[in-house]
């Protein structure tokens, strides 16, 4: 039987892509006042940008229940014995927990292996894929669990961020609170490290981070795959595209969008970079 | 598509749900009550405000659970003793005067509604004030004073429902909390939100997600330490020096009969500072800094006896807090040395990273010594030094002989390439690596200066008359006019602005913030596609340090 993989919305892998992947993607919520939306699910990133920049509620977010992964695992025991659950950084979010309390509630003969990525966005989202791949192609649960726990290594976050507004309200600043409060105007430029965010450097326009961005690529002497995902901004993640393309074969450059919950904390304007170094 | 989550309203709370309420809170501070002791810088930085908050509150709750009956007064009765008996430290003192006021306004009560609720909040916020010799705003008794204005004006608008009171009540904590730098000098200098106000937010969202019914999802969480946007332009070591000598922390509590808490506040006013004296008259709980804590020992047993006698050297504490500050910091293991002129600029470095302000620039270049002072005061080993003038390069490449420590001056000859280098430090990279990034930045930024000419002169076609602005570009004189704005022109028309995106203009102290903000519209208008920054940087010589990039 093929091992079944599990992730959550935080990994930006969009609903189709999943399907086509044959992932299953748990989503987190989204709140603005009394509304409650499934990320991705009940609400697209169309909306919800829209709502972030122009509403007056300030979104909030909440991880999965427990009770949403045993719905999953139940669901998916049906058609094998093993899954493997690869979630977002536990130190940003509560879905790790969730997904292991599930695990410890679903009393079954499947064998379920859940792993805190202790990434976030593509990041987690390069690695699932992989995952995803190599299921297919026969890999077992073990072998699985043990080729993501190294992939974890390899794989490369960057960001640029408009601003850490939103970052910061969301309680999610990490070792990045250092770059607050700076008396000129800058942007932020972010990694994610041992599972928090954590700076980078500062650049002074959003040029000036696509660059940074752009130069991050060629730092690596292997890549697997690259991944460039925008918030509000398609047109300058396509520029990054299409520059990444005449030095990395475009068919490997995947391109997503922020969802909803990261977009709470991202804010308007982020963009983001990942790197898969190959093994 | 959408869900609505349930609204639950509670109209009253009976003694048995002030308990759970208050032990949801304590379980809910407990999670952050490390968090919140690195935030302590007032009244003394030791760092314990949040054990001390978290240990008054198991206190409190302990004597929650021996109250002869479940009714609101004796539940609340029992926490204000509680609170009373095991308050540690100012804010558990402060704290248990917030509980005593409750239950002081909550007494032969069964249960209580929201209007009860805002009058016993009132009543807290009182005797909070009241508890403190000389009560300082910006601390949690803002928080509480805040708390009860928003409680008391939600209570009128809206009525009855607990739970909207109580958020209206966290909402009022968390906004007094983001605000207590702003009222107090030295919570602004640290960069950090007011510990004990942080607690009391902690408590009351606590206390709101219990009444939410959201006891399963707090096990997974934890509580949201308030942030301020503020950059610290300190260091905990600067805060530090600043309020030497320190003393003991003497605390206990004293139990007799008719003790006088106001005769013996006055008597121990003049014994020491953040002088706590609260209680009645059976049990009063004293809390007070001093040099000689044998004179207050002796003092007070002579008014009864003395219990949970607590003395510690605040020194020693003090010490302990600068580790914990240290293993708390950024993990950066390199330290950067700037040599800056001008208040506005100092403060654009500090916000930017900078550890160390060394005072200088254009006619005042700083000795070796002096450098070398400030490389010895930063903790890293490694130091990069930005000079930030071409006359200062020489002296800061002298420093490496005479320390230990692994010195690399990156070449800035202005302030502008100062502030570029500094924000292209890459956080990852190790000292070499960000040397190259440092310089290759340097080279990407051009810098305008503007200053009056000191005296007559003509230099190639310039004519140059006494008092005329003129114009570097990069450290060249290349430009002179009628007035400063003129003289950026001309230079700015000389440039190729199709690769320009920011201009940072820095004005000089002798610089009115008018003239700076006319010249800046000016560019705004002519080149409408760049982004125009307009900062005081207050600097001594030049009337305008103009970055572009």
């Amino acid at each position: 039987m093929t091992v079944e993989i599990v992730t959550d919305s935080l990994s930006d892998i969009t609903p189709e892509f999943a399907k086509e992947l044959g992932v299953t993607v748990v989503p987190l919520y989204v709140r603005f006042g009394e509304e409650v939306y499934r990320d991705r699910v009940e609400i697209t990133t169309d909306e919800f940008y829209h709502k972030l920049v122009h509403g007056d509620i300030f979104p909030t977010t909440t991880q999965p229940s427990p009770g949403d992964f045993i719905t999953v695992y139940k669901k998916l025991a049906k058609k094998t014995d093993e899954i493997l659950v690869i979630t977002v950084s536990g130190v940003l979010s509560g879905t790790y927990q969730s997904a292991m309390q599930a695990k410890s509630m679903v009393e079954d003969k499947c064998r379920i292996e859940v792993i805190d990525s202790r990434k976030v966005a593509m990041s987690l989202g390069l690695i699932v894929i992989e995952a995803a791949k190599a299921a297919k192609a026969g890999a077992g649960l073990d072998e699985l669990a043990d080729w993501v726990r190294k992939a974890i290594h390899r794989s490369h976050l960057v960001v640029y961020f408009d601003t850490l507004k939103y970052l910061a309200k969301g309680g999610r600043i990490g070792k990045a609170q250092g770059l607050l409060g700076a008396m000129l105007s800058i942007k932020p430029i972010l990694t994610i490290k041992d599972g928090e965010m954590a700076p980078l450097t500062r650049v002074r326009s959003p040029a000036a981070g696509l660059d940074y961005l752009y130069n991050f690529v060629p730092g690596f002497s292997k890549v697997e795959a690259l991944a460039v995902e925008h918030a509000t901004t398609p047109d300058e993640a396509d520029e990054l595209v299409r520059r990444l393309s005449a030095i990395f074969p475009k068919e490997r450059i995947y391109r997503s969008i922020v969802s909803p919950v990261l977009g709470t904390h991202a804010g308007p304007n982020a963009l983001a970079l990942t790197v898969l170094e190959a093994e | 598509m959408t869900r609505v989550t349930e609204m639950k309203q509670i109209n009253s709370i009976g003694g048995q749900e002030l308990r759970e309420m208050f032990a949801a809170a304590t379980g809910w501070l407990e999670k952050s009550s490390a968090d919140i002791d690195a935030l302590n810088v007032f009244p003394v930085p030791d760092g314990d405000t949040g054990t001390n908050m978290l240990l008054t509150m198991r206190s409190t709750i302990e004597e929650a659970y021996r109250a002869p009956d479940r009714s609101a007064a004796a539940v609340a009765q029992a926490m204000a003793k509680g609170a009373l008996m095991g308050a540690r430290g100012n804010s558990g003192v402060i704290l248990s005067q917030i509980l005593r006021g409750l239950a002081q306004n909550l007494a032969a009560k069964e249960s209580f509604n929201a209007a009860d609720l805002a009058s016993a909040l009132q009543e807290s916020s009182v005797m909070a004030y009241k508890g403190i010799s000389n009560p300082v705003e910006g601390t949690m008794l803002t928080v509480i004073k805040d708390v009860a204005k928003a409680v008391a004006a939600e209570v009128a608008s809206n009525g009855r429902d607990l739970v909207s009171v109580m958020e209206a009540a966290v909402n009022a904590a968390g906004e007094s909390v983001a605000n207590t730098p702003n009222l107090l000098e030295v919570l602004r200098e640290a960069g950090v939100v007011d510990a004990g106000g942080q607690g009391l937010h902690t408590i009351l969202d606590g206390a709101l997600r219990y009444l939410r019914g959201e006891m399963e999802q707090m096990r997974f969480r934890k509580p949201q330490i308030i942030i301020t946007d503020l950059h610290a332009t300190k260091l905990p070591q600067m805060i530090a020096a600043d309020e030497v000598p320190y003393g003991y922390c003497t605390e206990f509590l004293l139990k007799g009969e008719k003790l006088d808490t106001d005769k013996i506040k006055k008597k121990l006013e003049k014994k020491g500072e953040s002088l706590i004296v609260v209680g009645d008259d059976s049990a009063a709980r004293i809390h007070i800094h001093t040099l000689e804590p044998g004179d207050i020992i002796a003092y007070a047993s002579s008014l009864g006896t003395l219990h949970q006698v607590s003395i510690r050297n605040m020194d020693e504490q003090h010490q302990d807090y600068l580790e914990m500050q240290k293993a708390k910091g950024p993990a950066v293991d390199t330290a950067i040395v700037a040599v800056v002129a001008g208040e506005g600029l100092a403060d654009v470095f500090t916000s930017l990273g900078v550890t160390a302000i060394v005072p200088g620039g254009q006619t005042m270049n700083p000795s070796t010594k002096d450098l070398l002072q400030a490389v010895e005061g930063v903790a890293s080993d490694k130091v990069i030094i930005l000079p930030n003038n071409k006359n200062i390069i020489a002296t800061a490449s002298q420093v490496q002989s005479l320390t230990e420590k692994k010195i690399e001056v990156v070449p800035t000859t202005t302030i502008p390439q100062g502030v570029a280098a500094l924000l292209a430090f890459d956080y990852e990279a190790d000292l070499e690596a960000n040397i190259s990034i440092m310089a290759r930045a340097i080279s990407a930024i051009k810098t305008v200066e503007i200053c009056r000419a000191v005296r007559s002169a003509k230099l190639g076609d310039l004519q140059i008359r006494k008092k005329q602005p003129i114009g570097f570009l990069d450290g060249d004189l290349v430009a002179v006019g009628e007035s400063a704005l003129e003289v950026l022109n001309k230079m700015l028309s000389k440039l190729d602005l199709n690769k320009i995106e920011v201009i940072t203009i820095y004005y000089g102290d002798d610089t009115k913030s008018e003239e700076a903000e006319q010249v800046a519209s000016d560019i705004r208008n002519r080149y409408p596609q760049l982004q125009i920054e307009v900062v005081k940087g207050g600097q001594p010589h030049y009337n305008y340090i103009i970055s572009i990039e």
